[in-house]
């Protein structure tokens, strides 16, 4: 009588489905809340914050990392908060706290330790991209990218057998995995991704580059921070920085490079720059998955 | 399987010559601006040493020099590089870059610099 689901599916089951599982840490609500409030001090913050003592841990070996170059030791995170700001240091909360939420993923669908790697290059490169274009707020670019691929785990952890079917279409046909998504889903690790954290009250400037990452013409609000989320994925293949599922580098997208109106000279330094800050991001935030 | 000279007709085309490219005693052919829009040497300008040190100062990447297109592969080659390795890389790398348009700008220059680090990692 059960009549197997798949591949009848729809993004928005595999979201209802996921969200229920895979949650947030409940400090982000809190650390929101406390954002948003008019009268919330910056000791109110600090406090949701150190009553995680793992968050903290990771949030100062972060502050303290070549990623910030502060000068002076940033030894509290009443500091952190002067020094970055309050919605700065909740993105990068969100950046320490994300990898330990994903577990439980099978090793032949997703390395999680080379997806991570991709993903925190992808951050650590579109931050830099935008650190080059004088943007303020760089924190949610490295979010975004941390974050732009998640639908490939959300696919992976509710759907194995569609993940593994997916795999095996492109290592024997080659074809552009968001193709073969499209074809046997109808939806792509992009559209899923951008839904689950909208379900997460993720802000916009956060979910719509990840939603449009592979199609940053059809991105409404965010267009700049969806083009950098775009490039930097794009570089992060060509430079085998990781590996996510997809394997082969994604096509560019000519609108959203001229928006960016780089110099294609540039590519190299912000390359070099990002790479040597890359081990030790990774080995911060990799720090917390075990907690 | 995959068609190599697809990526063999991507060379140059950057439009500017580099930076590490540029020597002293090139001409400008157009004004140099740094990355606020000031204008630093104007076009007609013979290059010294002086000159170039206060390029990269202030962020100046690329240039137009007179009598010379965009560079070409041939001149970004680093001197610890042999060439023809570089090319060997460029070709494995074909595969990888089958989903792009190997003829734009940037990334005839990606893949220029994963063929350098592939080179430089020894993972030709």
């Amino acid at each position: 009588m059960a009549l197997s689901d798949y591949p009848v599916t729809t993004l928005e089951r595999l979201v209802d489905e996921t969200s229920t599982v895979y949650s947030l840490p409940l400090f982000y609500e809190r650390l929101n809340e406390a954002i948003n409030h008019p009268r919330s001090s910056i000791d109110d913050i600090s406090k949701i914050i150190t009553e995680d003592q793992g968050l903290t841990a990771r949030l100062l070996r972060l502050a303290n990392s070549p990623l910030f170059g502060c000068y002076a030791k940033v030894d509290s995170i009443t500091k952190a908060v002067t020094i970055l700001g309050t919605q700065q240091l909740r993105d990068l909360a969100l950046a320490a706290s994300v990898m330990g939420v994903f577990k439980g993923i099978p090793e032949e669908l997703l390395n999680m330790t080379s997806f991570w790697r991709h993903s925190i290059a992808c951050g650590i490169i579109a931050r830099s991209l935008a650190i080059y274009r004088r943007e303020s707020n760089v924190e949610r670019l490295f979010v975004a990218g941390m974050l732009h691929d998640v639908g490939q785990v959300v696919l992976a952890a509710a759907r194995p057998e569609a993940s593994r079917e997916l795999l095996e279409v492109q290592r024997d046909t080659g074809r552009f995995y968001l193709d073969l998504e499209l074809e046997l889903l109808g939806f792509d690790h992009a559209g899923l991704g951008g839904a689950l954290l909208k379900k997460w009250k993720i802000p916009a400037t956060i979910g719509e580059p990840v939603a449009c990452h592979h199609n940053p013409g059809s991105a409404e609000q965010f267009r700049l921070e969806t083009a950098l989320i775009h490039l930097a994925d794009i570089i992060c293949h060509a430079m085998e920085l990781g590996q996510a599922a997809e394997w082969g580098v994604p096509p560019l997208d000519e609108p959203a490079w001229e928006r960016l109106g780089l110099s294609a000279h540039m590519l190299g330094i912000v390359i070099k720059q990002s790479e040597s800050q890359m081990e030790e991001t990774f080995a911060i935030l990799s720090g917390g998955a075990d907690d | 399987m995959f068609n190599a000279s697809l990526l063999l007709v991507a060379g140059g085309g950057v439009g500017k010559v580099a930076i590490e490219n540029i020597e002293p005693g090139m001409v400008l052919a157009s004004d140099v601006h740094d990355r606020s829009g000031r204008m630093l040497l104007g076009g007609g300008a013979e290059l010294t040493q002086k000159h170039l040190v206060i390029f990269r100062t202030w962020g100046v990447l690329e240039a137009d020099i007179a009598g010379q297109g965009s560079d070409d592969a041939a001149d970004q080659v680093p001197a610890d590089v042999d060439p023809l390795e570089l090319a060997a890389a460029e070709l494995e790398l074909v595969p990888l870059f089958r989903h792009t348009n190997r003829a734009h700008p940037a990334i005839v220059e990606l893949i220029r610099l994963a063929a350098l680090r592939r080179v430089q990692h020894g993972i030709v």
